[in-house]
């Protein structure tokens, strides 16, 4: 009704052509006062992240060694057949995968039960928050060194063990514990800032909603179940892909604690590339690896938000 | 409706963000605040290793000097990534090297990148200068020389153990474990990270080398493989392991951690390069005292076999230096001056004709190794003209030194490390 009121009040009385000149001329001004000030941002995003993406890209199909003297060769997708054909590096993609996927389930589902936890505000749950989140503001460098000597053969927990007459753990020293111990000090480590969105998001469910359900018989298991969690998917969203993809580049870890080893058992992709791909000058090789690093990050995101997509469109038509 | 929008419009932006800033993360390379070249002012940039001796006040003592006599600042730059070995290479691909280099060995594929420092007249009286040579140019120029294959012991665990003379057969050596392992030390000390492969390549160095002299080359002819020269070594350790000669955990063991083991005086046996001079010097009075021997040799070869041996803090300057001269005078008085010399091989525990600075008992010991070995022979990746076909062979080697902590067969072991040259040479 509004609408129409409108249209045929603005059909019956036509604007002057001077009027509509000068309008069309603010019109223009407008749209370049929009464009001066989103240009800038825009240079810059493309100037320090679209155009080195390129970069890479280009030169993952290259034999480039990152030597200014070398003139990059076109070699197709020579690069990625090598990954592709090498045991080596098809074994640390799939731990890369595990590191991720694993870790970015025991992230979540620990920074989700603490956010339970925590997430009345009260003294208590305030310094609480605050050591939870304590680790995440350590380097990860210091974090992997911190827990090499807690962990470490001669670590406090052996030295511990030995002293009460029990055997070592290989924490470090056997493939397998040193997977588990290096995925359990990330999530040790980064844990506190998925609490943080947790908490965030436990704010923003309503109330009334929460006290009506109450009313309603919900026990606490059908309260999270039917109304916490899914107010929470959002979050959950965000909080999954970007642990996710901070996993996925696991590397300063792996220098401090595990060193890649033993034998080659925690080396991740990100470490493959940075530790082994990068000093043997391999820059169109580390570049594949990085383009297919890239690959896999997006495909968890558009992975991650189709469901949740997903989820969401079942729920509208409940 | 709207939320759907907005949920699309999220999911564009989230995407491109995250694609951009992984690659980035994954593909960036470490910055410097400096440029690439030195300021018009007179500033070279040198890249070292800092370690436990050669500490970023070290490096600013040692270069002092030089910048008093010459009004040359020298900026001191650790490696941004875990190694010197890492670091370059980033750098030089984003433009940002250093003009001096410390701690490399020139190859094929860097070699192009480097001064040839052939035309200067102090470059022949350096040490090792020829061995690295590369088709008579010199890339890189040392203080000293680093013996490679000693093997440290503890003179009160072997006393203990009842055992009266250094072992110069592998048999022998077997007995030496087995002894020290019955008098409750550890037999063979060992540790993680780079160090697992090290030692094996120190321990084999002399008898590979009589076996095989300049087996890098021979592996780059392909008339030897990795495996073949390392097999018998391979099969050596991988018993030591399983009859707990050297404990199986300690290939989780940071390498700091062995050197502590062995001052405590907990080990008997400690494979390691002449640094480990500087580090028991630090360490003081030990409550045991420590000596120094030659690896063994197979039975019938003579002994001592010939000695590995790398240059000891070596220099390259960087091509595209932009103040290649102040650079070329920086390396000059870092490897023919006196005091800058002494200095350098006190703090790493380098040898050099002519310069008596290894005052401790294992310090002279390692010189009379030195003196009395038939030759002095490149390691590892090689050196000069005498190089492995392949780039990055340590890591890859300490990779497979650790599989036989893990279970693989040293049969396993030599067709991994075959696998790796074939794939990458």
């Amino acid at each position: 009704m509004t609408t129409e009121t409108r249209t045929s009040r603005a059909e019956l009385s036509p604007k002057p052509p001077t009027k509509t000149k000068r309008s069309n001329k603010a019109k223009t001004r407008a749209v370049l006062t929009e464009f001066s000030m989103v240009a800038p941002a825009v240079l810059v995003y493309v100037g320090l992240l679209v155009v080195p993406v390129l970069f890479a890209f280009y030169y993952s199909l290259t034999d480039y060694n990152g030597f200014p003297s070398q003139t990059p060769k076109f070699v197709g997708f020579k690069n990625f057949e090598r990954i592709f054909e090498s045991a080596d590096v098809k074994g640390t993609m799939v731990l890369t995968g595990i590191v991720a996927a694993v870790g970015s389930l025991l992230v979540n589902f620990a920074a989700l039960g603490m956010a339970l936890l925590l997430q009345k505000t009260n003294r208590f749950n305030t310094f609480g928050r605050v050591v939870m989140f304590y680790p995440h503001v350590l380097s990860m460098l210091v974090v992997g060194f911190l827990w090499a000597a807690i962990l470490g053969p001669q670590g406090a927990v052996n030295t511990l063990r030995e002293v009460l007459g029990q055997g070592d753990l290989p924490f470090l020293s056997d493939p397998l514990w040193a997977l588990w111990t290096m995925v359990g000090v990330i999530v040790w480590a980064q844990f506190g800032v998925q609490l943080v969105l947790y908490l965030a998001g436990l704010q923003t469910i309503p109330a009334e909603l929460l006290e009506a359900a109450r009313i309603d018989g919900a026990n606490k298991w059908q309260l999270f179940r039917s109304v916490t969690w899914p107010a929470l998917g959002p979050t959950a969203t965000v909080a999954i892909i970007t642990s996710g993809i901070s996993l996925l580049k696991t590397y300063d870890v792996v220098v401090s604690l595990t060193g890649g080893g033993p034998a080659g058992s925690t080396k991740t992709l990100a470490y493959e590339i940075l530790s082994v791909s990068f000093p043997e000058r391999r820059i169109g090789l580390a570049s594949a690896e990085s383009v297919l690093l890239i690959i896999a990050a997006a495909i968890l995101a558009f992975t991650v938000l189709a469901l949740r997509k997903k989820a969401d469109e079942g729920a509208e038509s409940v | 409706m709207m939320f759907a929008t907005t949920r699309r419009r999220a999911t564009a932006v989230l995407a491109a963000g995250t694609v951009p800033f992984l690659l980035l993360t994954a593909c960036s390379s470490p910055s410097t605040d400096s440029g690439s070249g030195a300021t018009a002012g007179g500033e070279v940039r040198m890249l070292v290793n800092l370690t436990d001796n050669l500490t970023q006040d070290y490096w600013n003592k040692l270069v002092k000097p030089f910048e008093d006599k010459t009004g040359i600042d020298v900026k001191i730059e650790g490696p941004t990534g875990k190694s010197v070995a890492e670091t370059f290479p980033t750098q030089l691909a984003a433009g940002t090297a250093p003009d001096v280099i410390q701690s490399l060995f020139p190859d094929q594929q860097t070699a192009p990148e480097l001064v040839d420092l052939s035309g200067e007249g102090w470059v022949k009286d350096t040490p090792m200068a020829d061995t690295y040579a590369m088709e008579g140019k010199n890339y890189v120029v040392g203080v000293g020389s680093q013996a490679q294959s000693l093997v440290y012991y503890n003179k009160s665990a072997f006393a203990a153990a009842g055992i009266t003379k250094t072992p110069e057969t592998w048999d022998e050596f077997n007995e030496t474990l087995q002894k020290l392992k019955t008098a409750g030390f550890t037999p063979l000390q060992s540790a993680g990270q780079f160090m697992t492969g090290l030692q094996l390549q120190q321990l084999w160095h002399p008898t590979l080398n009589i076996e095989h002299p300049k087996w890098q080359s021979s592996v780059t002819d392909e008339s030897l493989t990795v495996g073949q020269a390392y097999q018998p070594m391979f099969e050596k350790y991988s018993k030591w392991i399983e009859d707990g000669y050297i404990a199986k955990d300690a290939v989780g063991l940071d390498p700091s951690a062995a050197d502590a083991n062995f001052i405590g005086g907990k080990v008997g046996m400690y494979p390691l390069g002449s640094w480990f001079v500087a580090t028991l010097v630090k360490a003081g009075n030990l409550p045991f005292e420590v000596g120094v021997f030659s690896p063994p040799v197979d039975k019938g070869q003579d002994y001592p076999g010939p000695q590995g041996a790398t240059m000891a803090t070596p220099y390259m300057v960087y091509q595209g230096s932009k103040n290649l001269d102040a650079s070329k005078q920086l390396v000059q008085y870092l490897v023919t001056d006196e005091t800058a010399i002494k200095t350098q091989l006190t703090a790493d525990g380098g040898f050099r004709a002519g310069y008596d600075v290894q005052t401790s008992d294992a310090g002279k010991d390692v010189q009379k190794i030195v003196d009395s070995a038939p030759s002095l022979v490149s390691v590892g990746q090689g050196a000069g003209d005498n190089q492995l076909p392949v780039a990055g062979f340590n890591p890859r080697f300490t990779q497979v030194a650790q599989s036989l902590f893990t279970g693989a067969s040293p049969q396993d072991a030599a067709n991994s490390i075959d696998q790796w040259v074939k794939e990458n040479r």
